[in-house]
Parts: structure tokens; sequence; C-alpha cells
């Protein structure tokens, strides 16, 4: 156990200003629109600075108040070791020089490396509570999951805010890639979402003909048009996950009907009310004995060696293998691994779709809602609200 | 005092279309206790309000002796299934058969009135002495006072006299469904939402198992009483129908039926040359299944009346052809799905958070307005065989439901969605909307197959 001085402990109340919420730290209010003049940049800097600790330290402090015997599992220590190398490393850092541009770059790449180590948090963590079902209940397990994975999406997105904002406003090597003009570190604010579901649906259709040999076809209806702010690789998440339940669900249903995608758009204002996206498909609907499964971190599955939950229509996309040296990442994983998109890879085939695409959903007040009509299809809401809207 | 003048300013508003409302037959005796609220009402708006005119609308409530009614609170109902109801009168109908039947009915009717007269009692004096829930109050008392009086019934023509108050107590409560919904409306700043949903909730789900054993009853009466009814044959015709109970809805059939109706519906009320949108179905169009026909004619025909309104209203602008109502029929092993998707535009998250309730939020007097014109309750013969069955068993009954059923759709109560949602989940079915705003809005109607194993009617609290 690494040893922590008294300043550290200090950090592990809350402070008001923190707890206004993520929302507006992507507005453009807080820092402006890119490219930030250098006093802003460094305000978004020492923001970063100060309040990146307070979210590691409530991580580590959810973690080492499991049982002794889950923490000592090598997977789960490793991510809590990580927890405590990445606070300690900015903790090291002071916040006093950030002053200039130079220690900003360098605060900026220690941030980097942080985001990359923990980009594999989900799987490792996964195997882990697998490798321990014997000491936990699923619902405790589902309770700290939950928890831990909502409030990550808000860690990783203070942290990528601030890189976004910082590769937009300091000029970079022609090798590294730079957000595009309409980005406001990781918000693209005319996102279209038409895009984002051609590209994704493309993605997973190549998935599908590497392992079913097939390729199931898609139309997109209601307002392709249509552009909303948000956060691109959140949505590419969630549309991913829910593409793969239903391209899963239509090829092994023998169904040539396409998969629709129906994007509708709020009236007034376009980014006030919000987008809202149907997946429709009709690949013959979840079983009612699984329905009550689908939005569990994939719990109750730890019991036997398949993890599919009643018959194959549960809608996850892969099947886990229990124990085996690669553990647990199949064809879907190592696939996916190499498509690079934001925890796509790490998650596929673990049946952490669901729960996860709703977390991300929830997460700036959106919603995701599953109804499915047995023996033929299901329908799939996803609700967004536009991001980092007030003070525009 | 503050909610005297509220009280009295809804009364000021809602006093012209009050009196209008009047001249439509509010059924039987009832047209004449309100005629005489009215001219101290309206003389008591248009002089200036004081004490002395409120107290000529004062409620005093008859006072009754509670012990009777205790000792019928203190028992419980007896549940039925409609498994039950279907077998029981299913084959061999005969005499004795006939009056179990009608003793049943007879005890359980003022036991199940009783428990939701005490329901009324508690809620607050305000609320109860709203003259609508006074009105319904007052016809439960009654009903409860007569049937607890009817002494066993032991032959044939016992039966007789017994259908007769059966069927005339079925006709004077036909009004508890709007002046339930009415009083509900016009209490919705006395009472929180939630309390007053769910008092909605309980008493309309006790309300429709009163009517079904009720109606069933005298259902089979008439089959044992009709001169086709052999209790030996197998023959075809009157066997497809246990009393209420269709044994071989079909589901394509019923919303074929109702779609049609619907659209003439709307033809007439939004004038013959604006366009309509189509109905189309799909799906497995075999499905047939054991069910109450008028619950689910009136549930697919709020469904389809939502969506052929909206998207006429969202399409107005347009001069292309409407976008049609898609309808989807499938079914599991327990359940008839129906899918409702319309393209009408969706609807706004500020109305979603009321959309389910009875009490509907700050928007109640826009529907407490549009209930003064539910067209005339008397419902004539013609009214009804446009909704009815083409049975003709069935066509001599009226239903509560038949009088909804037969409003213009674009007659916005507010009532369609949460009283639908009554009758899906009696029979343990279920409801869900999802609403794609700026688009359409989609909705799931599950309906238990009727006659599992698993199913029970749900009642008074059981």
């Amino acid at each position: 156990m690494v040893g922590l001085g008294v300043p550290w402990r200090g950090i592990l109340h809350p402070r008001p200003v923190e707890l206004k919420g993520l929302d507006s730290l992507v507005s453009p209010s807080s820092f402006g629109r890119p490219p930030l003049t250098t006093q802003s940049l460094l305000t978004s800097a020492r923001f970063t600075r100060e309040y990146l600790p307070v979210r590691l330290s409530r991580r580590i402090r959810a973690l080492r108040n499991l049982p002794y015997i889950i923490v000592s599992n090598p997977n789960i220590s490793t991510i809590y070791n990580n927890y405590i190398d990445s606070l300690t490393a900015i903790l090291a850092f002071p916040a006093g020089s950030l002053t200039n541009l130079t220690e900003e770059s360098k605060f900026t790449e220690l941030l980097t490396e942080i985001v990359k180590t923990h980009s594999n948090t989900i799987p490792i963590l996964a195997k882990g509570f697998l490798e321990c079902r014997g000491y936990v209940t699923p619902e405790e397990a589902t309770k700290f999951l939950d928890h831990h994975l909502r409030a990550r999406i808000g860690t990783r997105l203070m942290a990528e805010q601030h890189i976004g904002l910082h590769l937009a406003s300091v000029p970079q090597p022609p090798t590294v890639s730079v957000p595009g003009k309409s980005y406001i570190g990781t918000v693209d604010t005319e996102l279209r979402p038409a895009e984002i579901i051609e590209s994704c649906a493309s993605f997973v259709g190549d998935i599908c003909e590497l392992r079913y040999g097939t390729r199931p076809k898609l139309t997109i209806d209601g307002n392709p048009d249509i552009t909303f702010p948000y956060i691109p690789v959140h949505l590419e998440y969630i549309i991913t996950e829910l593409l793969k339940n239903a391209f899963r669900a239509t090829i092994e249903a023998n169904s040539p009907v396409p998969v629709i995608a129906t994007i509708a758009a709020a009236p007034g204002p376009p980014d006030a009310g919000g987008i809202t996206i149907r997946i429709r498909d009709q690949g013959g609907g979840i079983a009612p004995d699984d329905l009550c499964h689908i939005w569990s971190y994939s719990f109750s599955t730890f019991n036997g060696s398949r993890s599919s939950i009643g018959s194959g229509n549960s809608g996850r996309l892969e099947d886990v293998d229990d124990g085996g040296a690669d553990g647990g990442v199949d064809v879907m994983g190592r696939f996916t691994e190499s498509a690079g998109a934001l925890e796509t890879s790490s998650i596929a085939g673990l049946g952490y779709g669901l729960p996860m695409s709703r977390a991300y959903a929830q997460y700036f007040g959106g919603s995701l809602k599953v109804q499915s009509a047995y023996e033929w299809g299901t329908d799939v809401y996803l609700r967004l609200k536009g991001v980092g809207l007030d003070g525009v | 005092m503050s909610t005297i003048l509220q009280v009295s300013s809804r009364m000021r508003q809602c006093a012209s279309s009050l009196e209008s409302s009047l001249t439509q037959a509010v059924v039987g005796s009832h047209a004449k206790i309100l005629r005489s609220q009215v001219i101290p009402i309206t003389a008591a708006i248009t002089t200036k309000i004081n004490a002395r005119h409120l107290s000529s609308i004062q409620h005093n409530p008859r006072w009754r002796a509670s012990g009777v009614l205790d000792s019928y609170v203190a028992q419980p109902a007896r549940p039925i299934s409609l498994r039950q109801l279907v077998f029981f009168g299913g084959r061999n109908l005969d005499e004795k058969k006939i009056i179990d039947s009608a003793n049943y009915v007879r005890t359980e009717l003022p036991l199940r009135i009783a428990h939701r007269i005490r329901d009324m009692q508690k809620l607050p004096y305000v609320v109860v002495t709203n003259r609508h829930l006074s009105e319904v109050y007052e016809l439960y008392y009654k009903a409860f006072e007569s049937f607890r009086r009817i002494p066993e019934i032991k032959s044939l023509e016992d039966n007789e006299k017994f259908c007769e108050i059966v069927k005339t107590a079925l006709q004077e409560h036909l009004t508890v469904i709007p002046s339930l919904a009415m009083g509900v409306l016009e209490c919705n700043d006395l009472v929180p939402s939630h309390e007053l949903d769910r008092f909605m909730n309980v008493i309309l789900r006790s309300r429709i198992s009163r009517r079904v054993i009720a109606e069933q009853h005298l259902a089979l009466t008439d089959t044992f009483n009709s001169p086709f009814h052999f209790p030996d044959s197998v023959s075809n015709q009157p066997h497809d129908f246990v009393g209420e109970v269709f044994l071989r809805c079909n589901a394509r059939e019923v919303v074929e039926q109702v779609g049609k109706h619907t659209l003439e519906l709307a033809r007439e009320a939004n004038g013959s040359t604006s366009p309509i949108p189509e109905i189309q179905i799909e799906g497995r169009l075999d499905t047939t299944f054991p069910y109450i026909p008028s619950h689910l004619e009136y549930i697919i025909g709020e469904l389809l009346r939502n969506s052929i309104q909206a998207t006429i209203d969202h399409h107005s602008q347009s001069s292309t052809s409407l976008p049609p109502i898609k309808i989807l029929i499938c079914h599991t092993k327990q359940h008839i799905i129906f899918r409702v998707s319309d393209q009408g535009g969706g609807i706004p998250i500020a109305e979603l958070a009321h959309l389910w309730s009875f009490a509907k939020g700050p928007r109640a007097i826009n529907y407490l307005q549009n209930f003064s014109q539910v067209p005339k309750m008397a419902a004539t013969l013609q009214e009804l065989q446009k909704t009815a069955h083409t049975h003709s068993r069935r066509e001599s009954m009226d239903t509560s439901l038949s009088r909804l059923t037969s409003r213009p759709p674009n007659l916005r109560l507010g009532m369609g969605l949460p009283m639908s949602r009554v009758y899906a989940e009696y029979w343990a079915g279920s409801l869900e909307l999802h609403s794609l705003d700026g688009y359409g809005t989609d909705v799931f109607l599950q309906v238990s197959k009727l006659g599992n194993k698993c199913e029970q009617l749900n009642l008074d609290g059981v």
C-alpha cells in the first residue's frame, strides 16, 4: 500500500464547486471556444489539476472499501494500483507551476498518459469480479460496478476535455490528430447522428461478416440531417452496442428485414428538446425470462462456462469464455480492440453493452429504453439531450 | 376561503358550458337533481358571491348508519379469474348453474361496492363533496342499499327479477366514468395527484370487476333462455361466446373494425375533404384468443384515436398524403402484443409527465371543457350498431364504453391512456408508450391470453 500523507486525505472531502456537475464543464462558457487564449487554457489546466485528484481519490476509497479478498485479486489489485499511481503522479505536479504553456503541455502529456493507462479498466475489473464470484453477491458487485463505471465516465471526461482543448488551442505537429472546428474539447457542437449510425453500422457489419459470413442491412429514416451538440465517442459507443444486439438478433433469426434506425428531433431550437433515436429490428425479441437480466452486469451468468442467459436471443453479441489464458477476449474483442473506438473494444462480449450504454445515455440527462415483442423483434429508444448548452 | 374562491371561479368558467351540457341527457333522474342545483349556482355567479349565496349550494350529506357498511367492508371479495368465468358458463349450462351464478353476483356486488364506498369516505371531505364525485358516491350507496336487501335467489323467476335490477343498475351507472374523471380534474389542486390517480385506478379496476361479473351473469341468463340453447349440443355459433367472453376474438378483425370506425369518426370530425391516414396491419394475422371484445375495442380505439388525430394535426401544413399508422400484431405463448406506431410528431416531454395521470396537472381545465362536449349520453341504436359486434345479444346491451368510443377523435378528454391502461392491466396485461419527439409515437399493448393458469382478475386491493 502506497504511503499517502496528510495532504491527500484532505482531498477526499468534496468541494461544493466540483459538485456542480460536469455539464457545465463542457459548456463553451466555461473556458470559451477553441482555440483558447493562453489564459483560458491555463485556467482549464488548473481546474483539472485541482479536481481530477478528488475524483480519483473517491474511486480509490470505493475500491479500498471492498472486501480484502476482492482487492487482493491480481486483476482488481492492478486497477487499484493504477489509480494510486495516477493520483500520485498528478499530485506530484505542482499546481503553482501552471503559469505558462510549457508547463501546461507537460501537464497535458501527463493527462494523456493517465487516460491511456486506464483505458482497459473495465475488462480487467470484469475479469477480476468474475474470478471473485464466490466471495461477493451479484447485487453487491452490480452496485459497485454501476457506481464505478458511471463515475469513471465523468473522470475521463474531465481529463479528455482538457486534452481536447489543448490540442485545439496549441499548435501541434502534423502527426497529431486535432479536433475539428466544431469541437469544444470532446464535444462536437454539430454532431450528425446519422453519420455516427452509418459508420457504426459499417463497423459492426464488418464484425458480423467476419463471424457469421453475412451482414444485415440498415436503413435510416426520420430526420437524417439533424445535428446537435454531443460527445461523439459516447454516442458511438452506445450506437455500436445497440447495433451489435440488433444485427446479431437479425442474423440469428435469419430475418431478411433490415434494421431500421429512426432519428427524431424535438421541435424548437435544434438543441433544446433533444434527439430520440429508435433502433428497430425484427430479430425475434427478448425472451421474457431474459428481460430482467438485460440491465445487469452479466453477473448471473458467472456460474457456468458460457455466458448466454436463457436462449440465444438474450441480445448479447458474444459469449464470454470463462477461464483460459485469454481470459475472455474472444474474436469480437480482438477485432474491436484494433478498431480503436472508445471502450468498445474492451467491453465487447461481456454483456455490459446495455447497462453501460444506459449509463452513458443517462450521464447527460438522457435515457435508454428497451421494448421487446417476443418472437417478433425489439425496439430500443435512445433519448439524448444536447450537451453544454448553458451560456452559449 | 381561497379554496372556495378557486372552486367558484372554476364554476364560473364552466357555468356556460354547464347549462348547455345539461340539456343533453345526463341519464335519468340525475338531470333533475343537477338542474335544481344549477339555478342557485348561476344566480350566485351572476350576482355577487357571498356567504348567503354560497349556502344555497352547500352540500348536506345524507347521514347513514355506518355499521352496516362496516360489516361488509370487513369481508374480503372473492376474486374470480376469466378461466373460471369461461368454464363456468361453457357447457352444460343448467338451472342450478344459473342460480349459483345469480347468488354469487348477488353477494359479491354489494361487498365490492362497500369497499369502494369506504374508500370514498376516507377521501378528504372537500373532494367527496365535489358535485361529480358526490353523484358517484350517492349512486354507489343507492346500489349498495338495494343489492344487499335482495333475498336469496331460489328459482328462475327470482333470477329474472334479479336480472332486471342488475340491468337497471348498470344503466344508471353509465355516467360513473365521466363523472369520476371530471371530479378528479376539478379536484386536482386539492389533493396530491398521485393520491387521486391511485384512487381512480382502484375504483376503476373494481368497477370493471363488478360490471364483468354482472354482465356475464346477464349474458349467461340470455344464453340459457335463448331458443337456440341446447345444453348438450356442440353447435358453433352460440358457443363462440361464453357470456361476454368471445372465445375466438380475432386480433386482426378487431383492429380492422375499430380502425374503420375510428377513421369514419375522424372523417366526420375533420371534414370529409381533409386527408385521413391509412391504417396498415402487419404481423401474425391469424391470432385468435378468448377476450372480452368491448374492452379490447375500447383500448385499441383510444390508441388509434390518438394516432389518427396526431397524424392529422402534425401534417396539417403539408399537402402530401399522410404517413400511415402501422399496427403490428404478434403473439407469444401467454400474450398477444399490439404495437401501434404513428408518425404524428410524438409527445413533448412536458406532456409526458401527466400522460398517465387522471389528474392531468396544470392543463386540467382544457380537458374539463372538452368533457362538456361529449356526445349525448343516451346512446341510440344507430350509435350502438356502429361500435358493436354483429351479434344480436350485444346490440341490446349498452356499455359505458360505447359512448366514449363514439366520440370524435379531436375531442380530447385526457382519459384515454390512463383508462386504457386500467383495462389492459386488469387482465394482467400492460400498456407502454414510447415517444420520438418530433417524429411519432409507439404504443405497446400487451394482452394476456385469458384462460391462462397464471392470470388473475385484479380486484379491490386483493
